[in-house]
């Protein structure tokens, strides 16, 4: 029993330390600032807003 | 023109620059072999599935040997899906998308296909002893202890490998899919080794064990499946449209509220039954609670759509990925409302859970996972998947399957619900009254499985690379450059 | 590093918390519980031993749980005391010494909290075992013929055949059947505890 009050609980420390300190993170580096550059950030110039990108195999009109 | 793949590629190009084609040539190993993985398990899982269902309304169907009884044969299919298909089409997807939203190269290229590998061999020693009895009896955890212990090192790579490319990323901001990612990484091994632990240990008792059980298996559908079907169409719905996520603060809302509600949900698996009733209260808070996330998610995906349908006519993926999406937002509308003590009352013990339950993991989830193999895997084999045609049967076999079960055993269930109430109505008279709905039911399983086959045979055809080269927009960047 | 230690350990934080909310502090709760004695000195619920416990082991192997629950619901909240399926409610005490615990969560057939008091014929279940319809006319639980042995008629009985209804033979129930229906035979919570009155 011991053992299993251990895993449980040294899991429980090893992740618990704190949920406001990622938020706290986040909100430091700025992942809630420019929401619009962060919607972008999936795009480039290779692929950039306003591109297409999957079609039936023979039917899309690549540019 | 040439495959793309024939060049040689220049190294050292900074981070930043680090092409498409060169993250993609790094997951095809180990994300091509999960994934192919996956379907061989989607295929095994559909047979079980089938005898699982024909034996609901014919039992004397295969019934002579114990391997072949329904109470074994059920919790085959559960697993085989779950943790064969779910699981690692889940990880191929979850890899894939880390390296590309990090702009990164794949990490671990020794080791994390040996994991393919483990993984295989535990799910398929898994329901081996499942059939042979040695199932441990909890629902969603049948499998041996031992099983864990592979799972669990494939998971702990897994978490290396995120954790690496988090860490080397090139790209300042942390996107939306990367936050359920990372959630999903860390969630699900957790959950999974105080699953099996809370369930041997000899100190938690009784109908703590139920509440250890379902926070577990609810948690399982929230925080492992759930994140990676969202992070999916997070990052699938903006890209095949070529335009960004609709309101993207609100996705972040939806990240910590899903993380913050969703795992307090378990126990209104257990609404009625014997627990204290301050705990299923609070389960069905939680439930209600998910209204945030979910109105969140519904609006960004729903909208991002809007005046975008047309592309639906064009893109195997985003059809897959947005009949997903709809499914996700229905799903877990009709669980908030399951939740409430009333409506409970009469749905617990029914066929309705059963159209639930495939509502989430096969229209939501399942539907993802195809959504994202069509996109992600021509790319890493660097060819068109082969046949337009076998992609359109795949869709509308599928779909029309998953509503025909749906709507059947929703609409059967709840009566069976309602005559169950009624203490007049004898048992055998309810037994009766759903059979005709069990059959529908198998008729459903046949249609879903035709689609399986169909796509089972499009990847066996990518792979042997039998479609014409790739010459999608992905490559063309990369090949002028080179 | 630091950065991404962070997040993980924050991500971590949400479910640990329900975790000990759902598991570890109703856990708790049960710590003190023990066996209600009754006048008569009788403890309840009675710890499973022998054939009993091997039963229910069958039951686990054999996969009852996947239609058959084992809970009763209070009284108003569904119908299941007027179907007969108990004589109280169940709660947490009942279920003391699950290991799996069988709550189950689905009725393709009916409860079996209390089918050892409900149902005590070992004709009836052994027959009913074999297969379901001999019994249950209609009935879609799967025959579990290969819990048994078919013997060709004859006018001695073999010890402990049950004779089939249509005549057709004997059949010689498995030690694995013996002990699934003394498991069945168990299923009584007639009993009664202070916490929940009948
Ligand atoms: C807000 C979201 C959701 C809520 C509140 C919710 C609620 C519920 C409830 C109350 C049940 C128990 C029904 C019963 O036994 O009486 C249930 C079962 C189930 N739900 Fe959901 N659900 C939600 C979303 C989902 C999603 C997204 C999935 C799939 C990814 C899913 C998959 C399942 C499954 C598989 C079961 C059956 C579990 C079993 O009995 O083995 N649900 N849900
Ligand atoms: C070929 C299509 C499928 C058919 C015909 C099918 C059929 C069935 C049947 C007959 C059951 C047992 C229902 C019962 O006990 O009353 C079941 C349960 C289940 N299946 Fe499927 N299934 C299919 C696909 C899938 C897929 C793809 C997944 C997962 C990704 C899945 C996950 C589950 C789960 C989680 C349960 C347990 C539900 C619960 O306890 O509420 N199934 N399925």
């Amino acid at each position: 029993m011991f053992l299993v009050y251990l895993v449980i609980w040294a899991f429980t420390l090893l992740a618990g330390a704190s949920a406001v300190w990622a938020l706290a993170w986040a909100v430091q580096t700025g992942q809630f600032r420019d929401f619009r550059a962060g919607a972008a950030s999936i795009f480039d110039e290779g692929e950039p807003v306003g591109r297409v990108t999957d079609a039936f195999p023979g039917e899309g009109k690549h540019p | 023109m040439t495959p793309a793949v024939a060049q040689p590629l220049p190294e050292g190009l900074p981070g930043d620059r680090l092409s498409r084609i060169q993250i993609d040539r790094s997951c095809r190993q180990t994300v091509v072999w999960y994934m192919v993985s996956a379907v061989a398990w989607l295929l095994a899982g559909s047979l079980l599935a089938l005898l699982a269902s024909i034996k609901m309304h014919t039992p004397g169907f295969l019934a002579d040997a114990d391997w072949l009884t329904f109470g074994r044969v059920r919790p085959a299919h559960l697993s085989t899906m779950i943790y064969g298909w779910g699981s690692m089409a889940g990880v191929g997807v979850l890899l894939w998308l880390q390296a590309r939203l990090s702009r990164v190269r794949l990490p671990l290229p020794l080791l994390l296909p040996v994991t393919v590998v483990i993984w295989n061999l535990a799910v398929l020693y898994g329901t081996v002893r499942i059939l042979q009895g040695a199932s441990t009896g909890i629902e969603w955890l049948e499998f041996p202890v031992e099983v864990l212990a592979f799972i669990g090192f494939c998971m702990a790579v897994i978490i290396v490998a995120s954790v690496l490319m988090f860490v080397r990323r090139q790209v300042k901001h942390t996107y939306v899919s990367q936050w359920y990612l990372f959630g999903a990484v860390l969630w699900f091994p957790f959950l999974y080794i105080l699953g099996v632990v809370l369930s041997e240990a000899g100190d938690v008792r009784g109908v703590a064990k139920a509440a250890a059980n379902w926070w577990f298996a609810h948690n399982v559908l929230g925080l492992w499946f759930t994140p990676i079907g969202l992070a999916t169409a997070y990052y699938m719905i903006p890209k095949v449209i070529g335009r960004p996520v609709h309101s993207y603060h609100l996705s972040l809302l939806g990240f910590w509220t899903l993380a913050i509600f969703y795992n307090w949900a378990g126990t209104h698996h257990l609404i009625g039954g014997p627990l204290p009733a301050w705990l299923v209260t609070v389960g069905i808070v939680g439930s209600m609670m998910m209204f945030i996330p979910v109105i969140t998610v519904a609006v960004n995906h729903h909208l991002t759509m809007a005046g975008n349908f047309h592309h639906l006519r064009t893109s195997p993926t985003l059809r897959f990925v947005v009949v997903a999406a709809m499914s996700y937002t229905v799903v877990s509308f009709q669980g908030s409302l399951t939740a409430l003590r009333a409506v409970n009352e009469v749905s617990h013990f029914t066929h309705y859970t059963i159209a639930h339950a495939h509502l989430g993991v096969y229209a939501f989830f399942t539907m993802m996972m195809f959504g994202a193999a069509y996109y992600i895997l021509p790319r890493l084999m660097n060819t068109e998947w082969h046949s337009a045609r076998w992609i359109r049967v795949h869709f509308w076999a599928t779909s029309l399957g998953m509503a025909l079960y749906w709507l059947g055993l929703t609409w059967a269930g709840w009566r069976q619900g309602e005559m169950m109430n009624d203490p007049n109505i004898p048992f055998l008279a309810i037994v009766e009254y759903t059979k005709p709905w069990l059959h529908s039911r198998s008729l459903a399983g046949v249609l879903m499985t035709i689609g399986h086959v169909s796509f089972a045979w499009l990847v066996w055809n990518l792979v042997r690379q039998r479609g014409a080269a790739l010459i999608g927009p992905t490559l063309l960047k990369r090949r002028k450059s080179a | 590093m630091n950065r991404s230690l962070t997040i993980a350990l924050g991500i971590m934080l949400t479910v640990v918390l329900s975790m000990a909310g759902l598991v570890l502090i109703p856990n708790w709760q049960f710590r003190e519980m023990q066996q209600h004695k009754d006048d008569d000195g009788n403890l309840w619920p009675v710890q499973l031993e022998g054939a009993e416990a091997l039963g229910r082991a069958e039951y686990v192997s054999l996969g009852c749980v996947y239609c058959h629950t084992q809970q009763v619901r209070p009284p108003n909240y569904g119908a299941d005391l007027d179907r007969g399926w108990g004589f109280r409610r169940t709660v947490p005490r009942d279920y003391l010494f699950d290991k799996p615990h069988l709550l189950g969560t689905m009725r393709t057939g009916p409860d079996l909290a209390n089918i050892g008091a409900r149902q005590p014929s070992r004709d009836w279940h052994m027959l009913h075992l074999y297969d379901p319809v001999i019994t249950s006319p209609g009935s879609t639980m799967p025959p579990h013929r290969f819990l048994f042995e078919k013997v060709a008629p004859s006018d001695r009985a073999p010890e402990r055949a049950i004779r089939l209804p249509d005549d057709s033979g004997w059949i010689l129930p498995s030690a694995r059947a013996e002990s699934l229906f003394a498991y069945l035979r168990s299923l009584d919570k007639s009993y009664e505890l202070p916490e929940a009155p009948q």
